[in-house]
């Protein structure tokens, strides 16, 4: 059937490309694979009738987020082709430590009797959900533009690239601090 | 095995529309393809090393491309993904505002909600600018030398 | 294809029933504002605002304690005793902080950047965690539990140029952001179990048939994982020294109360409320069982127990070798996690009041103690045991205040600590967990160890004679922590009786 066949394409696109992410050496190549991921992502949110969801992820996560991480991939240290092994001390707690966490939420997922609800409509749900944030929805709705507002001030306060021109040693009621200023 | 999905076998309007969608990108995807393939075909096979060189105007490529950003390009990418997910909280309201303000009492407070939604981030606007982190050129000379960053 | 929305009016006017935290909010708003306009070294307009606003918040907190529990803005929210107590306790912890943040070098210092934001922020957080204390959904208790964080995270990373505080920040967003996805995803369970969000709903679809199985189990611990970051409970505890030691102190202060107290009342609130059914009663069984009917898997208190053994005596032990203050305080908040956990597990109205009565007091001796690392760290340049040496003589009546908190922190009388630890373990006691009571006890006679080792340093090592004046603010404010912290030692009749009514009014236990 199509519809199962768009599924498991989709599945195989995210978690395929997932892995890449993770055990691929070259950062800048694991950042653009995580691309494959989010939108297999949005596939299934679409598959799911989550279209708006859907939509979301493209345009937040693949349009943004996906920017900025490639970004501070390129920030941080020019990459280099292999560099920093990955010890096998590390790669097997880590790799026991999915496996397991992998079983747990298999048993999870495949053993409840999840509580369905009526089959979900495929109708559009941007309007349902336009009409939730303005109605019952709508102090979370404000909540989050003040976090939206708390994200934008700690980004500038923590990665502005300003230094302060302050230094000018008046010293005045606080002069040791025992911190070790470095810049 | 992971059970099937039920909704996956529903085809209702909207579903197609994403029908349309998926085709749209496989089809960019096949004739991308389909024009390297037939380039493959037909082009001779000559490999040479320079012609592996980045196209730099004619230049001799200096260094690697992958050279450390500045940090301000970060911060810009930042505030862009705040009024992104800020535009995305707009676009359900922009879907709706036309029947809620066909709704007695409803429409000036859908229109007053949003506007608190807006005014609380032009808040952050107006701390970013008014604090310069908006500024792409600060003051040059007040940086210490040896601070030289690419990407500018 | 447009479909017919069912529209509900938005409940706008339940926001007087929101008073305090409406203030922070625009508290927070002005004060950012008013920083864009501040001139000079020190920003006096956001200060004065923020702490106005805290104050203003405090006043309407205690002038409107909600008699019972009232949901508002569309069910996700509840007013109740609980609540009314929280937002009492939060601009309160808000306000004293900016207070001593004003004169501390770490946060005014002249090499520091971002002044005025700060006060901003402690407002802000202030109302989050007012919000946490209140949230009734798991959408409000998601968001709360994110705004809280994120405030958190910048006021970490407030010493930029300090290599320790920018890595704190950053273990924090790290150490954050994992036990925040842990947690959704343990909420994504829940509300597939039950296909509901408000607590309530979720209590009623659980006792409906959905309750016994693996799945509620691991939904459970997921959520405890995401909690026990922000009260800092071992096994999650990893990033609290780091934090503690590389934050600015005056926000390890504001760390080690706010937040921990925000998740104890969001825990209380949300187990209380979905995993336990009131009806229970003392007046059906004997007085060993709990104050209402567990839903759920049968044995998560003692889930909790465990928990709160290995972190109280994790704390205490790793708090016997550390040199270093910051650090000692912040192992021994990690121990103080630990008894407020026993309380909790209880399941008794009683044992809810011991917490709040802990909550409180362990409030005002903290602070006490933080504030007292940082008058002297920013006279000393320092925050190890062997910088305070010879205090007693050099700064007499400030060493005999850190005396009092560090007595309160041990839980010895005169103090209110005692009282405190008093009503925790009389409730252990009363409900038959002694080999918990005994643990506890044990431990309280470690921290006695670690505790004196400051006290030791103070009275009994020889160090310089020079006298030690420290900031006019830093010695008041240390003067109004440590009185309480005496006085509650010896009268706390109407703290209790403020208390026992916030817990009367709690929504969860049938209040």
């Amino acid at each position: 059937m199509s519809g199962d066949l768009a599924f498991y394409g989709f599945a195989a696109l995210t978690v395929l490309s997932a892995f890449y992410v993770v055990f691929s050496r070259n950062i800048v190549h694991a950042g653009f694979s995580l691309l494959f991921t989010l939108f297999g992502v949005a596939g299934l949110y679409a598959m799911l009738a989550a279209d708006f969801l859907a939509a979301t992820q493209v345009i937040v996560y693949i349009g943004g987020v996906l920017v900025l991480i490639l970004f501070t991939v390129m920030m941080t240290r020019i990459p280099r082709r292999g560099a920093g092994g990955r010890g096998l001390d590390r790669f097997v707690p880590a790799g026991v430590f999915a496996l397991l966490l992998f079983a747990l939420l298999y048993k999870v997922i495949t053993g409840t009797p999840w509580a369905e609800k009526a089959p979900v409509s495929a109708d559009p749900t941007t309007a349902r959900l336009g009409a939730s944030f303005l109605t019952d929805f709508v102090f979370p709705f404000e909540f989050v533009s003040l976090i939206l507002l708390a994200a934008m001030i700690g980004a500038a306060i923590l990665i502005r690239d300003r230094r302060p021109a302050a230094d000018d040693g008046a010293g005045g009621a606080a002069a040791p601090t025992g911190e070790e200023e470095r810049s | 095995m992971i059970p099937a999905c039920p909704l996956a076998a529903v085809s209702t309007g909207m579903h197609a529309d994403f029908a349309t969608v998926l085709i749209f990108i496989l089809f960019g995807v096949f004739f991308g393809l389909l024009a390297l393939g037939i380039a493959r075909l037909l082009r001779p096979h000559n490999p040479h090393p320079e012609k592996l060189v980045t196209y730099e105007c004619g230049e001799l490529p200096q260094g690697s491309a992958w050279v450390r950003f500045n940090v301000r390009f970060y911060l810009i990418a930042l505030f862009f993904i705040v009024f992104d997910v800020e535009v995305i909280f707009l676009y359900p309201w922009a879907v709706v505002f036309r029947q809620l303000a066909a709704a007695p009492g409803l429409g000036l407070l859908a229109l007053l909600e949003m506007l608190l939604f807006l005014a609380i981030l032009v808040v952050g606007l107006a701390y970013v600018w008014a604090k310069g982190d908006l500024d792409w050129v600060k003051s040059l000379t007040a940086r210490p030398a040896g601070e030289e960053v690419a990407g500018e | 294809m447009f479909e017919t929305l069912a529209l509900n009016a938005p409940s706008w006017s339940d926001l007087r029933h929101f008073v305090p935290e409406t203030v922070l909010v625009v508290t927070f708003l002005l004060a950012l504002m008013a920083d864009l306009f501040a001139r000079g070294r020190r920003p006096a307009g956001p200060f004065a605002l923020a702490l106005g606003g805290c104050l203003v918040a405090l006043a309407a907190a205690v002038s409107s304690l909600p008699a019972g529990p009232r949901s508002i803005l569309g069910d996700l929210v509840v007013v109740d005793g609980l609540a009314g107590f929280f937002r009492v306790l939060f601009p309160l912890i808000g306000a004293i902080t900016i207070l001593f943040s004003w004169a501390s070098g770490e946060i005014m210092g002249p090499r520091r950047e971002h002044k005025g934001e700060f006060y901003a922020l402690v407002a802000l957080m202030a109302f989050g965690m007012c919000v946490m204390a209140s949230a009734a959904d798991l959408i409000m208790l998601y968001l709360s539990v994110e705004l809280v964080s994120l405030t958190s995270y910048v006021m970490a990373g407030y010493m930029r140029t300090s290599l320790r505080s920018t890595e704190a920040s950053l273990k924090y967003v790290i150490f954050g952001s994992v036990s925040s996805g842990v947690m959704l995803y343990g909420l994504s369970l829940l509300f597939g179990l039950t296909g509901e969000t408000t607590f309530v709903e979720i209590r009623a679809a659980l006792l409906a048939g959905r309750a016994d199985n693996f799945a509620l189990l691991v939904a459970m611990v997921f959520v405890l994982a995401g909690l026990g970051y922000k009260i800092a409970a071992v096994p999650f505890h990893f990033w609290c020294p780091d934090v503690y030691e590389g934050a600015p102190t005056p926000v390890t202060a504001l760390f080690s109360v706010g937040p921990k107290a925000a998740g104890f009342a969001l825990m209380i609130r949300f187990f209380y409320t979905t995993l336990l059914s009131p009806g229970g009663g003392q007046a059906a069984a004997g007085a060993a069982a709990p104050d209402g009917v567990i839903v759920g898997p049968a044995d998560w208190p003692l889930l909790i127990a465990i928990l709160s053994v290995v972190t109280m005596t994790y704390g205490n032990l790793v708090a016997l070798r550390q040199t270093n203050v910051k650090r000692l305080l912040a192992y021994s908040s990690i121990a103080h996690v630990g008894y407020l956990l026993m309380g909790f597990l209880m399941l008794t109205a009683a044992g809810l009041e011991a917490i709040l009565f802990y909550l409180l007091v362990y409030a005002i001796m903290n602070l006490g103690a933080f504030l007292f690392v940082i008058a002297l760290n920013n006279r000393l340049g320092g925050e190890e045991i062997s910088d305070y040496a010879g205090l007693s003589t050099r700064a007499p009546w400030v060493a005999l205040m850190m005396m009092v908190f560090l007595l309160s922190l041990t839980g010895l009388p005169p103090t209110a600590g005692f009282i405190g630890k008093m009503y925790l373990f009389a409730e252990v006691i009363n409900r038959h967990w002694f080999w918990l009571a005994v643990v506890g006890a044990l431990n309280s006679v470690v921290s006695l160890f670690y505790y004196m080792k400051i006290a030791k340093a103070m009275y009994f090592t020889p160090g310089e004679r020079a006298p030690l004046r420290l900031e006019p603010l830093h010695t008041a404010v240390l003067i109004l922590l440590a009185a309480p912290t005496l006085a509650l030692g010896v009268y706390w009749t109407p703290f209790k009786n403020f208390v026992d009514r916030a817990v009367a009014g709690f929504a969860g236990l049938g209040g």
